[in-house]
């Protein structure tokens, strides 16, 4: 099988680049790897990446910075590595461009899945499937509706936008502000406590147990994300 | 001996003036042929003008006295007798007696009014000087110092006190009655006087030191009896004025404290907080290192090696109880260290439980989990990172403390103004009388139990529900197995308003 792409890996610990270099090359990518920050920018700007694999906590330069500095002329997705307390550094470095995080300490599989999601969309951009099939749901995006075994299910027109923002991207983290501007619009004026109601009538209609989601799962603190 | 010294200038005042009227006399007798009488008059009118500038008022009116006893005597004919041929000439007498003593009153009014200026003008210099020290002083101790060098100029002693956090004077501890007195002052916000304090019977003013907003203590002024003062109650407002400087003063060292301690405060988090990350930095980046390495050993050796396979795993799951543990260790620091900043926002338990249930999903696989939310459970304001790490803890003691195969239940429920989750197991419960206990640090149920932890999950949790003003208690339930409840306040959550539906 061919390379996937070229990613660039900005981490300062040894180990962890070790293992999830190795990952990422089991997972047939050609990986390129940067101790820190600077060394990152400058590999990212010649080798020509396809995802950027970043921890937010680096020696030299804040991983924000690299974030807002790639996004100036880059728009291939950027995999956060980070640690659980700083849950409002995940969320500037979302607002800044990156597109998904992971906690350390993780796990290859988990490291992969995101990958995957993160780079599905820029793999598929091309078609958007017009169907997408979960446990016994269905989803009809060129005829509007939702059926559970065949029976259709009653969205209002928000809990659609909601349901589409989250399925057209699927498996990525969607911030709080980012699902807020899909569904209500960029000059929304509802708090976040609307998309909470609304996630929660969502999950009621479409999952088994609401409580606990198999499909539109909470990122506390930070968002919501689905996962097939 | 002042007093003498005043007496004996005054003697000396009167008999200058009889002099000078007596000087005057021998002068004017030899131009008594060339001058008419009428100038001889204005000569002794001159003279009474002058003793009235320079000897004061009562030298001046007896020199009046005196010039006319003396032009009547020595001038008026007939001469050397007090007997007037001429009528008109009492007229002179009186209008001279009249504009003399006019004269001696004025220019004696005027010359105290002069002095009294110049006082005032002095007590403003003096005044303004203490201002501008007291700008200067960044200390207590320099307002002190100003203070009593400013007092010691008119030889009066004053000492400053100020309150404390309680309202007591800490630097009156051993005088009870000036305490008193004090308190008097400060409760009143006027001037106490008293003789009463010292043995000498002194005058002791105790003024209040009142601030635009509070009053911060008392200025004791012995005023200093000898020093002669020339008003009284000029005295008094000027300590007033004193002390509403000095007042002034100690407010704006006060906010000058103030800001400091806040700039400290505020740099003792930001190293607090660095100091932790920094300390989680370096504890998770060798855990991840190994968590990830041995997953991925695990993944590379399904086929070839179950022996190896196994171990990676048991390595892997190991690393990551480490990094859990780790994890609760840091999240008490911080909570310890007093200032938890709470990102509270209205938000539904629904997604806090289903996180929290799914973050501990590779722990929770002996267990069925079962979740009962009451309909239509309000919105909720609390820091939902937190309050998952609460639920984590709860859900991994009771997966730890109760048999494999059992079923974990968390019921979500109103009761009246509290909103409350329960997590309930069928486990051995907990130690009975010792519930209260397991709340504190490093307690846990058993000891030396082979059980993994350290006693820290319940401490934390309620540390995060009180940061909340919210409650948790633990009990046994009657058919066995623990129930740990968690209470937050219901408040008034915002309002929804329903969706206008479009049809489709």
């Amino acid at each position: 099988m061919s390379s996937l792409g070229n990613v660039i890996l900005i981490e300062d610990d040894q180990q962890i680049r070790q293992f999830v270099k190795a990952a990422l090359e089991s997972a047939h990518w050609k990986v390129f790897e940067a101790e820190n920050g600077k060394r990152g920018l400058i590999e990212a700007r010649s080798r020509k990446p396809d995802l950027l694999v970043l921890d937010l906590g680096l020696p030299d330069m804040d991983g924000l910075e690299i974030v807002k500095e790639f996004r100036k002329w880059s728009t291939i997705p950027i995999l956060i590595l980070s640690a659980r307390i700083e849950e409002q550094q995940k969320i500037l470095a979302l607002d800044a461009g990156a597109d998904d995080y992971l906690t350390k300490p993780f796990g290859v599989g988990e490291l992969l899945a995101r990958v995957r999601a993160v780079t599905r969309r820029r793999l598929q951009s091309a078609e958007v499937s017009p169907k997408i099939c979960f446990a016994d749901i269905e989803v009809d995006f060129t005829g509007h509706s939702v059926t559970r075994s065949g029976t259709p299910i009653h969205l209002t027109s928000i809990e659609y936008r909601l349901l589409s923002a989250l399925l057209s991207n699927m498996g990525k983290i969607m911030s709080h502000r980012r699902l807020m501007q899909e569904v209500w619009g960029p000059n929304h004026t509802e708090s976040a406590h609307y998309l909470r109601i609304y996630m929660s009538r969502l999950r009621q209609k479409l999952e088994i147990d609401s409580a606990q989601p198999t499909h539109f799962l909470t990122e506390t603190g930070i968002g919501y994300r689905f996962e097939l | 001996m002042l007093e003498n010294a005043e007496i004996k200038q005054t003697t000396r005042n009167y008999f200058v003036a009889i002099l000078i009227c007596i000087l005057t006399t021998l002068a004017a007798t030899p131009l008594r042929q060339i001058l008419d009488l009428a100038n001889i008059v204005m000569l002794f009118l001159l003279v009474v003008f002058l003793v009235s500038l320079k000897l004061g008022r009562g030298p001046a009116i007896m020199s009046a006295v005196l010039a006319v006893a003396l032009f009547d005597f020595f001038f008026v004919p007939p001469r050397f007798s007090f007997a007037v041929n001429n009528v008109q000439y009492f007229v002179t007498f009186a209008v001279m007696l009249a504009v003399g003593i006019a004269t001696a009153h004025l220019t004696a009014t005027l010359s105290k009014h002069g002095a009294a200026a110049l006082n005032r003008e002095q007590q403003t210099r003096r005044l303004y000087e203490l201002a501008r020290d007291l700008a200067g002083a960044i200390s207590f101790e320099q307002v002190s110092n100003v203070l009593g060098y400013f007092m010691a100029c008119s030889g009066h002693i004053a000492k400053l006190h100020l309150l404390d956090e309680t309202g007591e004077l800490p630097s009156l501890k051993f005088e009870v009655a000036l305490t008193a007195v004090a308190h008097t002052a400060i409760k009143q916000g006027i001037l106490v006087a008293t003789t009463q304090l010292t043995e000498s019977g002194s005058l002791t003013q105790v003024f209040p030191l009142k601030s635009p907003h509070e009053v911060r203590g008392v200025m004791v002024v012995n005023v200093d009896s000898d020093a002669k003062e020339n008003v009284e109650n000029d005295n008094e407002s000027l300590f007033e004025a004193v002390a509403n400087l000095i007042a002034i003063s100690i407010e704006r060292l006060h906010y000058v404290e103030l800001t400091q301690q806040t700039k400290l405060d505020a740099i003792a988090e930001r190293l607090r907080s660095s100091v932790l990350s920094s300390i989680s930095h370096d504890l998770r980046t060798p855990l991840t290192g190994l968590v990830g390495m041995a997953d991925a050993l695990a993944i590379t050796t399904v086929p070839q090696n179950k022996a190896i396979h196994n171990s990676a795993i048991a390595i892997r799951d190991q690393a990551l109880a480490m990094s859990h543990l780790v994890s609760n260790l840091l999240e008490m620091a911080k909570l310890q260290s007093g200032k938890v900043a709470l990102h509270k926002d209205w938000q539904l338990f629904e997604d806090v439980i289903g996180s929290a249930i799914k973050l501990l999903k590779p722990a929770l696989t002996q267990h069925q989990i079962m979740v009962k939310l009451a309909p239509n459970l309000p919105l909720v304001e609390f820091d939902d990172v937190l309050l998952e790490r609460v639920l984590c803890n709860l859900l991994e003691n009771a997966a730890k403390y109760s048999p494999a195969g059992e079923p974990i239940e968390v019921r979500g429920f109103i009761n009246q103004n509290l909103v409350c989750i329960s997590v309930l197991d069928h486990g051995s419960g907990f130690p009975v009388g010792e519930t209260e206990a397991l709340f504190q640090m490093f307690t846990r149920a058993e000891f030396e139990s082979s059980t993994p932890g350290v006693g820290l999950g319940l401490a934390i949790c309620r540390a995060i529900i009180e940061a909340h003003d919210g409650t948790i208690t633990a009990v046994n339930q009657e058919q066995g197995g623990a129930c740990v409840t968690l209470c937050l306040p219901l408040g008034e959550p915002p309002t929804v308003n329903p969706e206008v539906e479009d049809s489709p």
